[in-house]
């Protein structure tokens, strides 16, 4: 288990070679949250394990696969024991092989040396912490209660354990948030010398407490404009201290990317286990049930677990494929494209892609088509033009 | 041929929902027309959207056999539609009957509807036999309902009959009451064929099926015939009638209702309302048949891809194959290009139109706002008819704008009169009576301009009565008002789809409603998108919408993948429906914003 992967390794698309297991609990329900998470369930973690274990013993025979994405909720509410069950689980149906990338979600406050030493024993080469801000009010109005020592401590602990990657997490364009407090926010994640920066926008998701606050008028989003000047200012910021723009929301130092998530941007395969969790086999989209208590009891009794499934056409495969390309800066590079889905990339896009390079949105040098600096700010729109 | 004394032709009149499509299932049942297995509910809809919506838009016709002491009795079932675009429908079932049952709900109560089919029913001298339906809901209110039809209609109560056309309960009273009340047919067989045309429709395979109702003599199968209006002759090839699927026969005599096919090509050849004789031996008197109904609700239909206007008239062409009530046009917009004005009879049959329309031809299509016919005097005394704002001429030429006026009966909770008759006069209502049918229970009758009866009013109903108004409407005559027209620049362009003819008192308040709906209605642009409503060359208001500057899903990981696609798709989806006009992007909802009322 040594360093995360080479940039331009390119990841087999048909066949998982990346696994996402869903850690749904969480100490509290953030406003802004809209994943598959439970709180108050601390009871059932062991259950949960059971029916993990049982879901992912389907599989038959060990898969192995590139990398482990432990995802939440907060998967380092499990207790250090709970954390050395699941990677055991892992090895034994998913294990790593060659150049793996093993990254777990972390919140600062969860996260003790003894579950970090577990996990860098089992191969951890990439800590992800759900740092969003160093201020307390911002941290406030995202509902997250770690303090920024925590923050300090986490990081020292993962250097002293030799795991290979660390990457920030910061939630940017919060109500009253300015420019500068947002700088502010950038420049501290820099003092720690993180190796890979996940800048977000506040997303108001429909039926989320902090959504319910906005439609109360209790609190007012900011302008277009505004949060649009924070986006910006993390391009430059980060550029500006050696960080590669990769994708949409993503920064790495050089070799620093996560190779787990450059999966989906690239529309290949892979694997989910655990309740909401949404795997991608062979073409057919799959989300598991969001309900906890219905997870584990279909799990342990040997049922589905499916809540959702979907068989997609080639072309509407296509389509995904240009759309998740798109958020890379590379874009989506036309040969590579028509090796992957069986489609040129012209018949894909409309007549409406000339006019978007006009526009000054889409840089299309022949080979690859991706979006302009001003496009990144508009993706959704350009893509929705784009077909 | 049966004999005309054991024939009984009625329909059955009552207000939308009361269960009319029920009790005619129940007759088919009760008939052996259909067994237990096949019943499904509401077999006489036929048309897919009938039965979605639950409301029975064209007449279908049904006989039936039913033994009552001894004799075996032909009953002819004509169902009518319950809604007030299609009273024209209404009055043709009647006059191809004897008598008709006024079907209430025993909870809802006598309603608009209830009285003017009831009024439509009694006009044409045909005799009623009153029912009262759902009997058996626990919130029934069968005696309160029973005052109201004797108050409002002079019904005598105990003539009424109570049913559940759900369970059937009390079924066979009312099939004892068809016999024993309605009054058989009259007319002579030998006597020269007197046919009435009251329906048709087109049959791809087989040509115009037309629907018949023989007042004297008899049709036979190989007759030679004459349409008495067209004047043109034609061999009788096929004949049946609808029991309830068609079914062949040789002779239709008095009394019997049917269908027959002559080789009738085209549905314009086949006037409703004509008669029917024989060619050889034609009858000295033609029946007076119906007066056309005349379109009164307009809007625009253009296809969203310019290049699919030969075959939007295709479409159209064939829709009205099976509906003459419904015209179209061809157009040009400046904004929208080439399109059709089409005619309604009113708001229900447009919707419809338009949802047949792209279920039977995959068309997408760009609607406009629906406005009704005006007559403009011009100076130099010629009136022409307006069926399109755009039409509008230049301010001096007119003489005199004239906008049609309906008489509308509202019939609504006694409580909420205030409330309607505010509503009413917002809206240029002039009040005529009030008329109580209990101490809870109203009807109000005002004169309006067509305008406002479509613009809003019947959602206000609703909302001012909780859902317990109901609204019946008739047109009464052209009057002069003072109209103006209210243009829409978007973009400094002039939209001319986006024109609507509005009073001189409410353009001001009209323009700023509708730039604040279109301002929600059109997607953020790349740049600053201006809207202005102007009477004239008079800005009245404005409006901007923001540029777009930031439209970006901060996280897609693999389970938001599938959510993201489906954006992407409903997107793609919506752009369908969008008009380019200049470099604005107009979605469907902005051609329909002048219609909607945001209070």
């Amino acid at each position: 288990m040594s360093n995360t992967r080479p940039n331009n390794s390119i990841p087999n698309w048909r066949l998982p070679e990346a696994a996402y297991i869903h850690i749904p609990f969480c100490a509290q329900h953030c406003g802004y949250c809209d994943f598959a998470i439970a709180t108050g369930k601390d009871a059932v973690r062991d259950n949960y394990l059971d029916a993990l274990e049982k879901e992912i013993s389907k599989l038959g025979k060990p898969h192995p696969v590139q990398s482990w994405f432990l995802g939440g909720g907060t998967p380092t509410e499990l207790t250090a024991t709970q954390l050395e069950r699941l990677c055991l689980i892992l090895k034994q149906w998913l294990p790593l092989t060659g150049e793996a990338e093993f990254s777990i979600e972390a919140n600062p406050d969860s996260t003790t040396e003894d579950k970090l030493a577990i996990l860098a024993y089992h191969g951890l080469s990439r800590l992800s912490l759900g740092v969003q801000s160093f201020q307390e009010p911002v941290l406030q109005l995202l509902d997250r209660k770690h303090k920024n020592p925590q923050v300090e401590r986490v990081i020292a602990d993962a250097r002293k354990l030799k795991i290979s990657s660390i990457s920030i997490d910061l939630i940017f364009g919060s109500a009253g948030q300015s420019l500068e407090s947002w700088k502010y926010d950038l420049s501290r994640g820099l003092a720690l010398q993180p190796d890979h920066f996940s800048t977000y926008g506040l997303t108001y998701e429909k039926g989320t407490p902090l959504w319910k606050r906005m439609n109360r008028g209790e609190i007012i989003p900011l302008e277009d404009t505004e949060e649009l000047a924070h986006y910006e200012a993390a391009i430059d910021t980060l550029e500006a201290h050696g960080m590669e723009h990769y994708e949409i929301s993503s920064f790495a130092r050089k070799g620093r990317r996560c190779w787990h998530n450059q999966v989906y941007w690239e529309n290949s395969a892979y694997y989910g286990f655990g309740m909401g969790a949404a795997r991608y086999v062979a073409g057919k989209r799959e989300v598991n049930t969001r309900d906890l208590d219905s997870y584990i009891q279909k799990a342990l009794s040997g049922q589905e677990t499916i809540f959702q499934s979907e068989q997609l056409e080639p072309r509407e495969e296509a389509v995904e494929t240009l759309g998740l390309n798109l958020r890379r800066m590379q874009g989506a590079n036309r040969e590579r494209f028509f090796m992957r889905t069986g489609f040129h990339l012209d018949e894909i896009t409309g007549p409406n892609k000339d006019h978007l390079v006009q526009q000054g949105l889409l840089k299309d040098d022949g080979e690859s088509l991706s979006l302009t600096r001003r496009g990144r700010h508009l993706a959704d729109w350009v893509v929705t033009r784009l077909f | 041929m049966t004999d005309a004394s054991k024939i009984r032709n009625f329909s059955i009149v009552a207000h939308i929902d009361h269960g009319k499509s029920t009790l005619a299932d129940q007759f088919l049942l009760k008939t052996g027309a259909i067994t237990q297995r096949d019943f499904r509910n509401q077999v006489l809809d036929d048309m897919d959207l009938e039965r979605e919506r639950g409301i029975t838009i064209q007449m279908h016709p049904v006989t039936l056999y039913y033994k009552l002491d001894g004799e075996t009795y032909e009953l002819n079932l004509i169902d009518t539609p319950g809604h007030v675009d299609f009273t024209y429908e209404v009055s043709r079932s009647l006059a191809a009957c004897e008598g008709a049952i006024l079907l209430v709900d025993a909870f809802q109560g006598v309603q608009a509807q209830t009285v003017a089919n009831a009024y439509l029913a009694i006009d044409n001298n045909l005799t009623i036999v009153p029912v009262l339906n759902k009997i058996d809901m626990p919130i029934a209110r069968p005696d309160d309902v029973i005052a109201e039809m004797e108050s409002v209609l002079g019904i005598q109560p105990e003539e009424v009959l109570r049913v559940s056309a759900k369970t059937g309960l009390g079924m066979d009273d009312v099939m004892r009451a068809i016999i024993d009340r309605i009054p058989p047919p009259s007319g002579k067989p030998d006597a020269p064929l007197k046919a009435l045309i009251y329906n048709s429709h087109f049959d791809s395979y087989k040509g115009v099926v037309i629907y018949i109702r023989v007042v004297e003599g008899t049709l036979r199968k190989g007759q030679r015939i004459k349409f008495m209006r067209g004047n043109t002759d034609h061999e009788v090839a096929e004949m049946g009638q609808f029991r309830p699927n068609p079914t062949p026969c040789n002779v239709l005599g008095p009394g019997q209702v049917g269908f027959f096919m002559a080789q009738v090509r085209k549905l314009d050849d086949v006037h409703i309302g004509d008669t029917v004789t024989e060619a050889n031996r034609p009858t000295a008197a033609a029946l007076p048949g119906y007066k056309e109904p005349q379109p009164m609700v307009f809007s625009g239909l253009y296809p969203t891809n310019n290049d699919d206007f030969e075959e939007l008239r295709e479409a159209l062409m064939k829709l009205r194959l099976n509906d003459a009530s419904f015209t179209y046009l061809p157009e040009v917009s400046e904004g929208l290009g080439f399109g059709f004005r089409c005619g309604f009879l009113g708001m229900l049959h447009r919707e419809i139109i338009q949802q047949r329309l792209e279920r039977e031809s995959q068309l997408d299509v760009v609607q406009t706002a629906p406005n009704v016919t005006y007559e403009i005097l011009n100076r130099n005394g010629e009136v022409i008819v307006i069926d399109n704002p755009q039409k509008v001429p230049v301010d001096g030429q007119i003489e005199e704008f004239r906008e049609p006026f309906v008489k509308i009966s509202f019939l609504v909770p006694a409580k909420n009169i205030g409330d309607l008759m505010q509503m009413c006069a917002e809206r240029r209502g002039i009040y005529q009576r009030t008329e109580y049918l209990s101490t809870s229970r109203a009807i109000l009758v005002y004169e309006m301009p067509l305008a406002e009866v479509i613009y809003d009013l019947y959602d206000k109903l609703k909302s001012v009565t909780h859902g317990y108004g109901t609204m019946d409407y008739e047109f009464l005559a052209y009057r002069a008002a003072d109209l103006v027209r209210l243009d829409v620049l978007v973009h400094h362009n002039r939209v001319d789809a986006l024109s609507t003819i509005v009073h001189r008192s409410s353009a001001d308040k009209r323009g700023r409603k509708l730039l604040k709906k279109l301002r929600e209605e059109i997607d953020r642009h790349m740049f600053e998108v201006v809207l202005q409503a102007a009477v004239g060359s008079r800005i009245i208001a404005r409006e901007s919408i923001a540029a777009l500057k930031k439209d970006v899903t901060a996280k897609c990981y693999g389970g938001d993948i599938t959510r993201k696609r489906k954006l992407w798709a409903k997107q793609a989806e919506g752009k369908k429906r969008m008009k380019q006009v200049g470099q604005v992007e107009l979605p469907q909802e902005a051609f329909l914003a002048v219609l909607e009322s945001d209070d």
